[in-house]
């Protein structure tokens, strides 16, 4: 599932989405923050946790993954 | 929308597929003096099947031991591949390949060494030594982008590639659309390099997430389908790959779960591999998940991989190396409540995908010994061919692909496109987003995904194979009604018409090799046997639409260097 990105710590700057090799990020037009807008489309690769400058994504595993 | 905007661009060298060997064709097609564009999906910081990270390199070093040597390491690909690799390209792009491609890594600031300076070098999946050379790639792709963006290659992120362009049987180039904006994209080149890796999201899933992917779900297949319509030949489509990964996460780290000793055990503790496979747990990949697919199916499950008998130094080694390949597999371990050095790790056979039938050979495009196709003017790298697979073949056939292509264009006159198939890719390309009814994208995707597990999956029969056949073109039937709600969705309505296309070729490749090979990679309960005159490539190629088969035989002999 999604990346959690963090409302307080995230800086608008778009790393994120600009480095998502699947497309699933998006800058909301209104708070200017990130979020996961096509988030089934999530692979996990943690590649936006990686590159965010400010520590503002962490990854919650969802139950069909954890419980199957 | 009606007609978008077209950005036109011409360029020496065309790359299609930013990864780990389109990014090493256009610093070697640079460093040659060819003028280079690259046109990629996402963004090359971090695109493609390595783009967070990666943990191995295969490669003999000739540091003294006889399994250390090129002959040795060509005896194994030959041995492994029995036939489905043609030993003379392998060693040309790759083994001529792999000393530069080695020292290259090292100079970009990314050395396979360890930190104190050492090789750490573990065997598995069959490796009559050591081969694996363990190392910390999670930086190597924005270090290899580094390097393409300072070369001055024109870099066109964000763009999905369609189709390529056709000129009098040359290949001139490609077209596609910027997927933020909508402009429709033409570029054309004196030499075009295909460089779009594996197929993934060809099979339905067994987490039920779609897009929970072994390799990267942005990868499905882009060369081969473009290149297949073009003209271009291609070989072993009719392999289904599947790994072993943890429950629930397909997430890479096989080799470096058996490579530092981790032991496959079912649901009664008992150590089970070594009634499969005489190599027990550093068995070939596809005996590996055949047995963990047997042991369920047997009721002997779960099934999980025991690492409690590592050393502390080893679990520590062990852990830094899985998070090299997806950064988060250590936080889904942590979350299920696992600790490797006190709980085994439940695994399962990952989704299938088309990514050749054994270690270091892929499925797609034929290529030669300079990574050229069968079409002039297009290069092939990477897992995307018939003739590489994974990390370091990709690196090596990245870079012979780039030298060949800059040589090639350097000679070369710039083709003209044709107006008829760039109008019509565009409207192809535009009509989905007009449509205000129809089908979505997901809905024929994830339909044609069930077929291919149900009926070109892990157990095939002729009947069977057909009615699948059947099925995938009836659903093909329905492109023209396929509906995108806006630019994302129109990439994956794209990447339908690609992912169908491959599906029917891989159905047609794997009814006309009647025997079995490679456990469930190719698995023919109506042709149960292997047989030796079967030991080559089954090729396809498109004459007037239908797919066209014939059998290419190999030998597994080892070539002079």
């Amino acid at each position: 599932m999604p990346p959690r990105i963090d409302g307080v710590k995230c800086n608008g700057c778009g790393i994120c989405d600009e480095h998502c090799p699947v497309d699933v990020l998006r800058m909301d037009e209104g708070s200017g923050l990130a979020f996961a807008k096509y988030a089934e489309e999530c692979w996990h690769c943690g590649v936006c946790r990686l590159d965010c400058p400010t520590e503002a994504i962490d990854f919650v595993f969802p139950p069909q993954m954890l419980l199957i | 929308m009606t007609s978008p905007d077209t950005v036109a661009i011409e360029t020496d060298v065309l790359i299609v597929g930013g990864g780990l060997a389109g990014l090493s064709a256009a610093i070697a097609a640079a460093e040659r003096g060819a003028r280079v564009a690259i046109l990629e999906k996402a963004g090359i910081e971090r695109s493609g099947a390595i783009g967070g990270g990666v943990d191995h390199f295969i490669a003999y070093l000739e540091a003294g031991e006889p399994w250390d040597t090129r002959d040795a390491y060509l005896r194994w690909i030959g041995t492994m591949a029995r036939g489905a690799v043609d030993l003379r390209v392998h060693n040309a792009i790759y083994c001529r390949e792999l000393k530069a491609a080695i020292e290259r890594l090292a100079r970009i600031g990314n050395p396979l060494t360890q930190p104190d300076g050492t090789y750490y070098r573990t065997a598995a999946l069959g490796m009559p030594g050591p081969y694996a050379v363990n190392f910390n790639g999670k930086h190597l792709k924005p270090r290899l982008a580094k390097v393409v963006r300072g070369l001055g290659c024109q870099v066109m992120d964000r763009v999905a590639t369609t189709n390529l362009l056709c000129n009098g049987g040359r290949v001139a180039g490609a077209m596609g659309f910027q997927i933020r904006t909508g402009e429709f994209v033409v570029a054309q080149a004196k030499a075009t390099v295909v460089t779009t890796g594996r197929v993934d999201r060809l099979f339905e899933n067994p987490t039920g997430i779609h897009f929970n992917t072994w390799q990267c779900p942005s990868d499905v297949g882009a060369a081969q389908a473009m290149a297949f319509r073009a003209g271009a030949a291609l070989a072993n489509m009719e392999y289904l790959r599947i790994t072993v990964v943890p429950k629930g996460f397909a997430a890479a780290g096989l080799n470096a779960l058996t490579g530092m000793g981790g032991r496959f055990i079912n649901a009664m503790g008992e150590q089970f591999m070594a009634r499969y496979d005489p190599r027990g747990d550093k068995a070939p990949r596809y005996r590996l998940a055949q047995a963990v697919m047997e042991e369920n199916h047997a009721g002997r499950g779960p099934v999980f991989i025991d690492c409690r008998q590592l050393t502390a130094k080893q679990m520590e080694h062990l852990y830094a190396t899985l998070s090299y390949d997806k950064d988060t597999l250590p936080d889904f371990l942590a979350q299920k409540g696992i600790d490797l050095a006190k709980d085994p790790v439940e695994v399962m056979a990952a989704e299938g995908h088309l990514g050749g039938p054994a270690e270091g050979v892929g499925s797609g495009l034929v290529i030669d010994e300079t990574c050229g196709s069968t079409l002039e003017g297009l290069f092939a790298a990477g897992d995307c061919t018939n003739a590489a697979s994974t990390a370091s073949p990709a690196v090596t056939s990245g870079c012979a692909a780039g030298k060949a292509a800059a040589a090639y264009a350097l000679k070369a006159q710039q083709g003209q496109p044709s107006r008829e198939q760039v109008e019509a890719e565009r409207e192809w390309v535009v009509a989905p987003l007009r449509r205000k009814e129809g089908i979505l994208p997901r809905e024929m995707e994830e339909t044609a995904a069930r077929i291919m597990w149900q009926q070109v999956g892990p157990a095939r029969t002729e009947a069977g194979m057909r009615a699948g056949l059947d099925k995938l073109l009836r659903l093909e039937a329905h492109l023209d009604q396929l509906r995108a709600r806006d630019l994302h969705e129109l990439m994956r309505a794209n990447e339908v018409r690609d992912l169908l296309l491959i599906g029917k070729i891989m159905a047609t490749a794997a009814l006309y090799r009647r025997e079995s090979r490679f456990g469930i990679y190719h698995r023919r309960l109506d042709c149960p046997e292997m047989e030796d005159a079967w030991n080559g490539q089954v090729r396809v190629k498109n004459e007037g639409g239908r797919i066209a088969v014939s059998f290419c035989p190999l030998s597994a002999e080892v070539p002079e260097p």
